[in-house]
């Protein structure tokens, strides 16, 4: 919102020695937050008053002219499009180096061969209005050389304050408002607007108007009021200035009124041209109702919205925007003024169904004051009759009216502001803080009783700790030391998964992984190429883009993803994320304390990928990553055949990850999966890379990390291992795991298998692989040789008996 | 046997004396008496041999092996000693390559946080992404069609409750967390919350739909708005260095009252102004305010007994600040040339 300086001063005097800035930063220091700070003047610099001398075509362009132009000191030659421009014309010249209010920087420029140092202004691109339609002819007596600003003697500074630091406070949104307010945080003199509507009131042959509000909880407060003797006619220059001061386009006097009155009191107004209008109902709009708002849409209403209707049809949105039927035009005679306060919800929810946002809708929705329906009426009649002095009001004054307002008085004992604020204010302070800001109070003994003004009382003030939040921020934040509690220590109960995240990531940080965060959200389109089925994903019901439309169920997908993104640059990369992910069933945390309804299943999830160019290699490399992690965490973990994987899973190189037993078989907890990604499905990603993925189950890390032990010490074997070699060759299809297994199977001595090579290559057939293994046979007693070697001797049996191995002499 | 392997100790002893360099000694040493060298494999013949000859063959054979290491050894010593004399290390090549991994930004910052608060005796606490209504807006004093709803834009879940609403939301805060954290832990409470947040803006250099704060709240017996001052002030100079003071104004939220924000002294310039501050001096960093009893009573907490103060920082923004990123979409762009970088 744009605050006038000069129209401020109307409402409480300023001291000339507070500057703007001072005033804008003791607002944004102590009420709301200032975000600019402009002259009118600084608007127009190096913006002159110019005289054209000449115009001719361009050479060499049929629809551009060249015309020369006196500025004072010289006479420039300025390229210019308008068609409206003559010889002798008064016109705003913006000089080299001008920086124009919607930022376009003037440039000394080569037009189609033709120089041009400056540019003649339209109104709408000196920020006068929106009309565009040709260059702003100034008065005939427009004095040459002139700053525009002095021209137009603007000499108003424009005070911008943030809308969102305004949202609860309903009685700012008027200069009278603030005004006020600043009286309060400097301690000037605050001159209300005071008014006297009996006095305006009409003496004779008053008509009735035929006004009706059917339910009072849509319109707490309708007031209404005719007037006869209107001429419409442009406002008079003051009206117009203040207007385009704070950024609002003039359209005629009556308008204009309205427009000012809101900007002045922060009551919206509306004017209705009386001969268009039978009579008015305030109302629920019917089934299936349109009507075209001032905007020229053809606006198609929901049953809910409330309207200003007459008997035949809708004249307005309330508290939105009206309509074209009762307009205010140059055939006016007669209006009705509304002055009226609607349901701050109701008018929310049709401005956000409608996406019409206006200045009405605004103020109306932060919950106004229906008591400031008679300030924005008095005020608005009081105008009329200084801008038209035949009008007069015509009609009795309607009001109709059922609110309830909590005013309090608020009691509250004086101590308790140190309680809660941590620092002394004097009682006097208190007091006086208060009374400047319009609340009423009564002090008796230690305690303070605090009426609430009717400007605060809809929403913003109703408790203790909203009078302590006023006797603060008037004090000043800045005033009040910061100090340390005295509390007990004790030490703060750990959170285990934070915990556990922090060591897996700084696990996997020692395995050169890099953490990528990707966006909770995935796309159907995404999850198609990999053979996802996203019937069973939660859907945003707004989504921003078609690329984030779900919520997404694994971290794999999106992580696949950033291999499109990293490719090119590197050779081979390994990235990691942990994240959530939401399932579309019932989870166990509640939704709220009314029900036994839970949320979606949402948890958290490590996802890891390695991507590469050879292909060898990279599944055991991510596996190995995988036990290099779990080891760290204490947690033995053992790869098993896949029960059920994804459809962009290489069908040769997937599997299940569990809890190990100690001796490379599962112990019944899934902890996670890992596979090769498909290269049918890279290849319709837009993949070049090999790629492994893993995904683990934080929960379930989690639950196996706490049953861990912690590590113990294993004293050095008194007695001497033996070692032995065993090297055989197999089918490639016989699993590691299952020899493995055999082997530990086979002789408790079997202390440790340990995988030193594998080999594949013609030379031993390309079905097969030789597996080359170190056997470490330990005992409580020392082994002999021949002990040891009649055991091997049984399990090389076993071994070709069971998996047809070749055994390999050394 | 014994024959058998002192001809290999010749054979050895041989090939030793040709012998002009480390790589061939090295190779040697493999061939004879790697694990699968032609000595090794004598030894382990040995054991097949009868047991009574089987000692003192052993010991022998064992005697001839260490006498050639020790010979292999020597020469090791000889070449090696040779070696470094003859090339000097060229000390101004690079060093090999090790890979190292990287922790994203974020997380960093957000560790940093976390350790700071642990250390005045803070819990960490985590709560669901994907919120009701009622957690997210409701309970912390945000009732439907409250204004301050207007300056959070909120993805909904596209499921409507019995009434027909949306009543999911992707939390637009991690106040959600607070109401949670009070009626599972009580008062005396004091927590942080770091964590994924969402609103449903459009992307830009400067606008991100999902983003990261910490929230942090205590909640006692006297506690106050000095109190709360405190805290921030010790915040502030732990993350920009201990001249750094706080500003505080008001600021509306409805969870709070009284609410402020909270500007730290700008570190770039330290109070003077310039581009990173926009003049003005200060970097405005965080949003606080002593907790709304509606937000207390809906946790279950008697406001009349206890009160508390509540606070919230952006790592975005605090993330921008320390490391001069231009792009705040970078965070989430899972691109490594970014990544790498921290
Ligand atoms: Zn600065």
């Amino acid at each position: 919102m744009n605050l006038s300086l000069n129209w401020l001063r109307e409402y409480v005097d300023i001291p000339k020695k507070i500057k703007a800035e001072e005033l804008g930063q003791s607002l944004t220091m102590h009420t709301v937050e200032v975000e600019e700070i402009r002259s009118e003047a600084e608007k127009f610099k190096d913006i002159v008053v110019g005289k054209i001398i000449e115009v001719k075509k361009h050479p060499n362009a049929d629809r551009l002219q060249i015309a020369l132009v006196d500025i004072g000191e010289e006479k420039l030659s300025i390229v210019c499009g308008a068609p409206n421009i003559a010889p002798g014309q008064k016109i705003p010249v913006a000089l080299v180096g001008a920086v124009l209010p919607n930022g376009l920087e003037i440039k000394k420029a080569e037009v189609r061969g033709e120089v041009s140092k400056g540019m003649l202004c339209a109104p709408d691109e000196i920020g006068l209005g929106d009309d565009h339609s040709g260059i702003l002819i100034l008065d005939k007596n427009a004095k040459v050389a002139k700053p525009l600003a002095e021209h137009f003697k603007m000499e108003d500074t424009i005070i911008e304050v943030d809308n969102k630091s305004l949202s609860n406070r309903p009685d700012l949104w008027g200069h009278i408002g603030m005004a006020r307010e600043i009286s309060a945080i400097h301690g000037l003199k605050f001159k209300d607007y005071s008014y006297d509507l009996e006095k305006d009131s009409c003496k004779s042959d008053c008509e009735k108007l035929n006004i009706k509000v059917e339910d009072h909880k849509d319109c707490p407060r309708y007031m209404a009021v005719s007037m006869k003797g209107i001429k419409i006619a442009d406002s008079p220059k003051w009206i117009q200035e203040r207007l385009l001061a704070v950024g609002m386009r003039p359209i005629n006097n009556i308008v204009d009124i309205t427009n000012y009155v809101m900007l002045e009191t922060g009551q919206p107004m509306h004017a209705f041209d009386k001969n268009l209008v039978d009579k008015i109902i305030v109302r629920k709009a019917k089934k299936g109702e349109e009507m075209k708002t001032l905007d020229g849409e053809n606006r198609k209403l929901e049953e809910n919205t409330i309207v200003i209707a007459d008997s035949a049809k809708p004249l307005a949105i309330a508290g939105v925007m009206g309509g074209e039927d009762s307009e205010i035009s140059s055939e006016t005679k007669e209006i009705i003024f509304e002055s009226a306060n609607f349901d701050f919800v109701s008018v929310r929810k049709t401005s956000n169904k409608l996406s019409l946002r206006t200045e009405s809708s605004a103020r109306f929705e932060k919950g106004l004051d229906p008591n400031l329906c008679e300030k924005g009426l008095a005020r608005a009649i009081d105008l009329v009759k200084q801008i038209i002095p035949e009008a007069e009001v015509s009609s009795d004054l309607v009001d109709h009216k059922k609110f309830e307002l909590n005013l309090g008085p608020i009691e509250i004992e004086l101590d308790w502001f140190e309680q809660i604020l941590g620092i002394a204010i004097p009682t006097k302070k208190i007091i006086n803080t208060l009374n400047n800001l319009g609340f009423s109070t009564e002090e008796k003994e230690d305690k303070i009783k605090v009426a609430i003004p009717t400007w605060r009382a809809t929403k913003d003030v109703s408790i203790k700790e909203d009078i302590a939040e006023e006797i603060a921020r008037i004090y000043g934040y800045d005033n009040i030391p910061g100090s340390m509690p005295k509390l007990e220590m004790s030490a703060p109960i750990q959170n285990t998964e934070l915990k556990l995240l922090r060591k897996i990531r700084e696990a996997l940080k020692g395995l050169a992984f890099a953490e990528v965060y990707n966006y909770s959200f995935v796309n159907e389109e995404q999850l198609k190429k990999m053979g996802i089925d996203s019937s069973d994903y939660i859907p945003l019901a707004n989504p921003l883009s078609a690329n984030q439309t779900l919520l997404r169920q694994k971290i794999s997908t999106n992580l696949i993803s950033n291999v499109v993104t990293n490719q090119a640059r590197f050779d081979k990369f390994s990235i990691f994320e942990i994240g959530t992910v939401f399932l579309n069933h019932a989870g166990e945390i509640n939704k709220d304390n009314r029900s036994e309804e839970k949320l979606p299943y949402q948890e958290s999830r490590l996802g890891m990928l390695i991507a590469a160019n050879k292909d060898k290699g990279i599944f055991r490399e991510a596996k190995g990553a995988a036990e290099a992690m779990f080891r760290e965490l204490n947690i033995d973990i053992a790869f098993c055949e896949s029960s059920a994987q994804s459809n962009w899973s290489d069908k040769q190189a997937m599997a299940d990850i569990y809890l190990s037993d100690g001796r490379g078989s599962s112990a019944g907890v899934l902890l996670g999966t890992i596979s090769k990604l498909d290269p049918k499905i890279a290849k319709s990603m837009g993949i070049k890379k090999s790629v492994t993925v893993m995904e683990f189950f934080v929960n379930e890390i989690l639950t196996t990390s706490n049953k861990q032990q912690d590590k113990l010490y294993k004293p050095a074997a008194k007695y001497p291992a033996l070692l032995r070699d065993l090297a055989f060759v197999v089918n490639k299809k016989i699993a590691f795991s299952d020899i493995l297994k055999m082997i530990y199977d086979h002789n408790d001595y079997i202390e440790e298998v340990e995988l030193f090579d594998v080999y594949e290559g013609e030379s031993i057939g390309a079905d097969n692989k030789n597996l080359a293994f170190r056997v470490r046979y330990q005992a409580d007693r020392t082994l002999t040789a021949d002990e040891v070697d009649n055991i091997q001797k049984e399990l090389l049996k076993k071994l070709s008996e069971q998996f047809e191995a070749q055994i390999r002499d050394y | 046997m014994i024959e058998k392997i002192n001809n290999l100790k010749k054979e050895i002893l041989d090939k030793l004396s040709e012998i002009k360099d480390s790589k061939a000694l090295a190779d040697l040493e493999v061939f004879y008496l790697g694990r699968k060298g032609e000595f090794t494999k004598i030894l382990r013949d040995i054991s097949n041999v009868v047991p009574e000859k089987r000692a003192a063959m052993g010991k022998a054979a064992n005697q001839i092996k260490k006498e050639i290491q020790e010979k292999v050894n020597e020469f090791k010593m000889q070449f090696e000693s040779k070696e470094t004399q003859e090339g000097e290390e060229d000390i101004t090549l690079p060093g090999v390559k090790f890979e190292t991994g990287h922790l994203h930004p974020i997380t960093q910052l957000q560790y940093e946080m976390e350790d700071l608060f642990t250390s005045m005796g803070f819990m960490t606490l985590s709560g669901p992404e994907l919120e009701s209504d009622y957690y997210n807006f409701e309970a912390i004093n945000i009732p439907p069609y409250h204004p301050a709803r207007d300056t959070q834009d909120t993805f909904y879940i596209d499921s409507k409750n019995k009434e027909g609403e949306n009543d999911l939301v992707m939390r637009t805060h991690t106040s959600s967390v607070q109401v949670r954290a009070m009626q599972k832990h009580g008062a005396p409470l004091k927590a942080i919350v770091p964590g994924r947040v969402f609103r449903s803006e459009a992307t830009d250099v400067r606008h991100e739909h999902t983003f990261y704060q910490v929230e942090g709240f205590v909640i006692d017996r006297d506690i106050t708005f000095s109190h709360m001052k405190g805290i921030l002030e010790l915040v502030g100079k732990k993350l920009f260095g201990p001249e750094t003071k706080i500003r505080m104004r008001p600021k509306y939220y409805p969870f709070v009252e009284p609410g402020s924000n909270g500007e730290y002294t700008c570190f770039l310039c330290h109070g003077k102004g310039c581009n990173l501050c926009k003049k003005t001096g200060w970097l405005e960093i965080l949003g606080s305010g002593m907790i709304h009893p509606n937000v207390l009573r809906a946790g279950g907490i008697d406001p009349d007994e206890y009160q508390g103060y509540a606070f919230g920082f952006g790592l975005n923004r605090l993330a921008q600040l320390r490391y001069k990123t231009d792009d705040v979409r970078l965070f989430n762009s899972g691109d490594l040339k970014f990544i790498k970088q921290f």
